[in-house]
């Protein structure tokens, strides 16, 4: 999944680079497509070995919560965006962007932090929802990409607030606050929808 | 009942397990044995009726009832990329039990795998992964095993294991065992149920029946 990431980026870097001499006020947008996208993978996989090794019936009678699995799989999803983000911005940085400071390198870690919360709580809603369903590869993306959309916007805006070359704090601050309103919105749901996702 | 779609998968069956006793549900293919056991275990609810397991009422009491089953289905629902050992490990943990390493000894040690426990379950044979299986469910020390065609894929050696560890179980324990061995499910039950299209045709205590003489009797039940 980073290597999808690193690869993903130099996709962007050879379509672009050569074209646009400062790439750095796409970068925002760079960043979140390449992770929208990775996000997509790690969350169609992320009931691959229940699923493909048949364990999914041991873990579902075992004595635990529903909703102990689903923020499980949720904290796995965010770890992994992790990952692959810190490898990813560091890139973002190399590739795209001229002359930040490592401030604005640590506020985009805080719309990491704060991004990743809402796309893990929905991935792993949605791919719980999708684990019984046919087509499932299909139906995954084509439910978690528009769902997704608002973080990728916001997150995107919040990084080219900071890193594009304006440095726009207090607009910054306005798509931080959409990105924990939108985690806890989708927390919301999660909680009240989880007992149902794993149903038959 | 359940129901998928139009289809009546499990439909009018009343049935009531005491502790120690062992219950052989027997029946074509699509009767809705499997249907009864995955409902029995949590895994689907029913659309009517009610359903109880010691005590507990499902769904409602769905986890605490959990803690007190052990399904096998058709596949050991084992990790195939962590050895058995940390398969059942990880089933201690979810299941709570205490002594955890001691029990996942005792588990391995009475299925004949404590020689391979440190092999990841990708390199074992299917007997063997259903042996694991086996041990995962009497792990935790269940008070009523359901087990879906347990025999399948074991050999001649794994299924006098398997008799073993049931006759030894069934004193303490209720079990299900769904089979399409006739004889051995008169064998090893105290009592019988035979479904056909999702409806109990027959549910009484076995008695000193003989299994080659009982099948006679399945076989024009489910005709």
């Amino acid at each position: 999944m980073v290597l999808f990431a690193i690869l993903a980026m130099l996709i962007f870097q050879f379509a672009f680079g050569s074209r646009l001499g400062d790439l750095t006020p796409f970068a925002g947008g760079i960043l979140w497509a390449t992770l929208a996208l990775t996000a997509v993978l790690g969350v169609g996989r992320s009931w691959v070995p229940e699923r493909e090794q048949r364990v999914l019936d041991g873990i579902l009678t075992a004595p635990v919560p529903r909703l102990v699995l689903l923020v499980s799989k949720a904290g796995a999803i965010y770890a992994y965006l992790l990952a692959v983000e810190i490898v990813a911005v560091p890139l973002l940085t190399l590739f795209f962007v001229r002359g930040q400071a490592p401030v604005d390198v640590a506020l985009v870690a805080v719309v990491c932090l704060l991004a990743n919360v809402g796309i893990a709580i929905l991935g792993s809603l949605l791919a719980c929802l999708a684990l019984f369903a046919r087509a499932r590869e299909l139906l995954l993306p084509v439910l978690f990409l528009p769902s997704m959309l608002p973080v990728v916007i916001a997150a995107a805006g919040a990084t080219h607030a900071v890193l594009g070359g304006t440095n726009d704090l207090a607009e910054y601050r306005g798509y931080c606050l959409f990105l924990a309103v939108y985690a806890v919105i989708f927390g919301l749901v999660a909680y009240a929808t989880y007992d149902h996702v794993f149903d038959d | 009942m359940k129901r998928f779609g139009e289809r009546r998968a499990v439909d009018r069956v009343d049935v009531c397990l005491d502790e120690g006793e062992c219950l052989a549900v027997l029946g074509p293919n699509g009767a809705g044995k499997s249907t009864l056991l995955r409902m029995l275990a949590t895994l689907l609810r029913p659309d009517a009726g009610e359903l109880s397991v010691c005590g507990r009422r499902l769904p409602d009491e769905a986890v605490r009832a959990r803690a007190l089953i052990g399904y096998l289905g058709h596949d050991p629902m084992v990790y195939l990329d962590l050895t058995a050992r940390q398969n059942l490990e990880l089933y201690a943990d979810l299941y709570g039990v205490p002594d955890a390493r001691e029990r996942v000894d005792d588990a391995l040690d009475r299925v004949g795998l404590l020689a391979r426990s440190f092999d990841l379950v990708r390199t074992f044979s299917r007997g063997m992964a259903q042996r694991l299986g086996l041990a995962r469910v009497l792990l935790h020390e269940p008070r009523l095993l359901l087990l879906d065609e347990p025999y399948a894929g074991l050999d001649a050696a794994g299924a006098h294991l398997l008799d073993a560890v049931l006759a030894d179980a069934s004193r303490a324990r209720g079990v299900v065992i769904v089979t399409h061995e006739v004889e051995r499910g008169v064998a090893l039950a105290g009592r019988l149920l035979v479904l056909r299209a999702g409806r109990a045709v027959l549910s009484e205590p076995t008695g000193p029946i003989d299994g080659a003489a009982f099948r006679t009797r399945y076989e024009e039940l489910v005709a």
